[in-house]
């Protein structure tokens, strides 16, 4: 499978999974639910609403990455910029979900170390990438 | 005239949008500088070295700053506002001694004017702070002596949505007309009603205050926040924190102190306290408390417990200064009888000595349980833990009592006189117009009453009863000697005798008492009316008070309007036609009146007996306040 072709389907499965979160969290908004909308929870909140953010973003810069590759004639998606912004679109979301699961006060979750891990990911990726396509003649 | 070329606009046009943004920013900087000039005219919100007010710990505590937020220890002194004063504020028109007061509203700011007799409206006086929060809110004025501030003579009575001179909303003799003199908020209210002050005496009646934070506010409890913020910016001690069960060093928390280190930090403002020495009241003034929570004293004071062995040399030098400081706090065995000194009442009680009852035994600071309770409830209610208002509150320690209810009360299981908290904290404190249960834990006694005047648990919910039959049945359950008693004693109901011959401490609780559903249901209702309705003539504001609240209780009563802070005059006459209205269309003709309420066949007193004990009230003066 090509490169661009692997972003464009997770880019899709990735959105439709973000999409899908965001869905579950105005769900936890329409019922009132304490565990996501009580003062102490606010932690909580503000993970969640930034792994859903971040997740849906970054399923479309997947999704715009693929795009790019298949209609910029001469330019090739390389392997480390195609894995960097995959995994960037699981970890930094998923960092950011799982730091929200279990809080402590002020605090998240461990979980949230995994977002640095995934921002730089994302830097590399989006940074090579530019740096490519400026490259083509 | 020439035609501007397109780029020629386009530059003008950036130029002006540049000019403007800056014009505006410029503004906004001077109104921003202009509202950051701390106000001259009070006491204010300063850099107290470490401190770093509640807005620092809300980014990262979330959940106990709402509950904090949402309790009266904030709201215990605020800067006078719209939100943070009563509703009419800006309308009153109030006469106090002679003098007459005017309110103003403009914009947000209130005013005072005042009128001395035969004479006009003088300047306005900005009421700059309010002090107090759920029971009674006491305003502050400008003094115009820097920080200075002098009282409003006026409370607002929160519960009755009413206004009343200060001087009537304690118990207090009538004479003593102005009980905050001016600068007495600076010398002595913000001690305990602002965090971490400093009255900082500058000269003559002039004070230039400042303070870490108004109200109670987190650090009160947990200590100065500075080293504890800064040490936590780094995210890796902060999780090395959350993944042990470490304490963190660099902050208080009084729910993993000894109980009696975590009782103090309360102390440190829930009790009667001294200073040690004048140089340690000096530094208090000048620097704030040294105490800090967790600390096993209070530094510069201490807390005066008036049988304790400790600080004997201050104690005396308190007795001969100031004769009555024990006697208007105290009752005779020591135990405390004014509201919000709580602490000494814990202190003294036999739970203290096992090391693990504190406050927190039954309260809580940060509402732990939400789902239980409301935030309002749970404010309103002392801040209890779940169930701590019954039984459960002692029976964490004292488990095998449940078993044996009835057999250690000798009441039935579900009657008043099973519950613990009514035999064993009565309500024999007094404060801020009401009675409250005691906290020093006590075993009821005849002796607490004959010996020094205490309204004992068992008379205070058998109002009807003598202090003879309580004696008696003290003896026969728990095999307590029965002290040697006077003939009324053994003839006249104890409540009676407090409330006609007590002092006015004793008929304030009293008084109050008569309002108890829990005691109208045991000792009956019909007979409390005549003394009620004399009460509303008593010479204490606060007496009268509790009496018009606790006949408002009865049937036939409520709602009944009277103004306790009227005229001899006048409460006589609102006294009369209260009797009038209770003789022919209230009392009930079949009524029986048992001769231990000192009442005839048809409810009226017996003259005898009431002239009687009326001549033998104990007259001292009294001062219960805050």
């Amino acid at each position: 499978m090509k490169n661009s072709d692997r972003n464009l389907r997770f880019g899709w499965w990735s959105l439709l999974v973000y999409l899908s979160l965001g869905l579950t969290l105005e769900t936890l908004h329409g019922f009132k639910i304490g565990w996501y909308l009580d003062v102490g929870n606010e932690i909580r909140r503000l993970m969640f609403t930034l792994g859903h953010a971040h997740g849906t973003a970054l399923a479309l810069v997947s999704i715009a990455a693929g795009l790019t590759a298949r209609n910029v004639s001469g330019f090739e998606l390389r392997p480390s910029v195609s894995f960097a912004l995959i995994w960037a679109a699981i970890l930094l979301p998923g960092g950011f979900f799982l730091g929200g699961i279990v809080t402590y006060g002020g605090d998240p979750g461990l979980g949230v170390w995994l977002v640095p891990v995934g921002a730089l990911l994302l830097f590399y990726g989006v940074a090579r990438f530019a740096i490519d396509l400026s490259k083509l003649k | 005239m020439p035609k501007l070329s397109r780029s020629w606009w386009h530059g003008f046009f950036v130029i002006a949008a540049i000019a403007g943004a800056s014009a505006l920013t410029l503004v906004s900087l001077r109104d921003f500088r202009r509202e950051a000039q701390p106000p001259e005219n009070r006491p204010i919100q300063s850099q107290v070295a470490g401190y770093v007010t509640s807005n620092a710990c809300r980014a990262c505590h979330a959940e106990n700053y709402a509950s904090w937020h949402g309790s009266f220890h904030r709201t215990m002194t605020q800067v006078a506002t719209p939100g943070s004063l009563p509703d009419d504020t800006g309308r009153l028109e109030l006469a106090f001694e002679g003098r007459q007061y005017k309110t103003e509203r403009h914009g947000d700011k209130f005013f005072v004017r005042e009128r001395p007799e035969g004479g006009s409206y003088g300047q306005p006086q900005q009421v700059v702070l309010v002090t107090g929060s759920h029971t009674l809110q006491v305003l502050w004025l400008e003094a115009g002596q820097g920080r200075t501030l002098k009282q409003f003579p006026f409370a607002y009575i929160v519960a009755e949505k009413m206004w009343a001179p200060v001087g009537e909303t304690f118990l207090l003799p009538s004479d003593l007309k102005e009980y905050y003199s001016l600068g007495a908020w600076n010398g002595a209210c913000m001690d305990c009603h602002v965090t971490q002050g400093q009255s900082r005496f500058v000269e003559g009646n002039k004070w230039d205050s400042q303070v870490a934070e108004f109200g109670i506010a987190c650090e009160a409890c947990h200590s100065e926040g500075r080293e504890h913020v800064e040490r936590n910016r780094n995210p890796i001690r902060r999780f090395k924190l959350h993944l042990t069960t470490k304490s963190d060093p660099t902050v208080t928390n009084p729910a993993r102190l000894k109980g009696p280190d975590s009782a103090l930090d309360c102390g440190q403002c829930h009790s009667v306290w001294a200073f040690n020495n004048m140089p340690d009241k000096i530094d208090f003034n000048r620097h704030g408390a040294a105490f800090r929570p967790g600390a096993h004293d209070l530094a510069q004071r201490f807390v005066v417990q008036p049988n304790a062995p400790d600080h004997a040399e201050q104690k005396d030098f308190i007795r001969r200064t100031e004769p009555d400081f024990f006697s208007n706090r105290f009752w005779g065995d020591g135990m405390i009888r004014v509201t919000g000194r709580e602490f000494n009442g814990v202190q003294a009680s036999p739970c203290f000595r096992s090391g693990e009852f504190s406050c927190l035994s039954c309260h809580e600071m940060h509402l732990d349980s939400p789902g239980q309770t409301s935030l309002q409830t749970w404010a309103r209610t002392g801040q209890l833990k779940p169930k701590m208002d019954s039984d459960a509150a002692c029976l964490q320690c004292h488990k095998d009592m449940s078993a044996r209810l009835v057999a250690h009360t000798h009441h039935a299981a579900d009657s008043s006189g099973s519950r613990c908290y009514n035999c064993h904290m009565p309500r024999t404190t007094f404060g801020l117009l009401h009675a409250m249960r005691s906290h020093q834990v006590s075993s009821p006694s005849a002796q607490e009453s004959s010996a020094y005047g205490r309204p004992n648990a068992c008379n205070l919910c058998h109002l009807d009863q003598t202090l003879a039959w309580t004696a008696q049945n003290l003896r026969a359950w728990y095999n307590q000697p029965a002290p040697e008693l006077s003939q009324d004693d053994q003839t006249i109901a104890a409540a009676v005798q407090w409330i006609l011959k007590g002092d006015a401490g004793q008929r304030a609780l009293i008084a109050w008492g008569m309002g108890w559903a829990s005691a109208q249901k045991i000792a009956g209702r019909d007979w409390l009316y005549p003394y009620l309705i004399y009460t509303m003539t008593d010479p204490y504001a606060a007496v009268r008070f509790d009496a018009w609240k606790s006949l408002q209780t009865l049937p036939g009563f409520s709602g009944f309007s009277f103004t306790y802070t009227a005229t001899d005059r006048s409460l006589s006459e609102a006294a009369a036609r209260a009797y009038e209205k209770w003789l022919r269309e209230v009392r009930d003709e079949n009524a029986v009146y048992r001769p231990e309420t000192g009442l005839d066949s048809d409810g009226r007193f017996q003259q005898d007996v009431f002239q009687r004990l009326r001549s033998e009230r104990d007259n001292k003066r009294i001062i219960l306040a805050e």
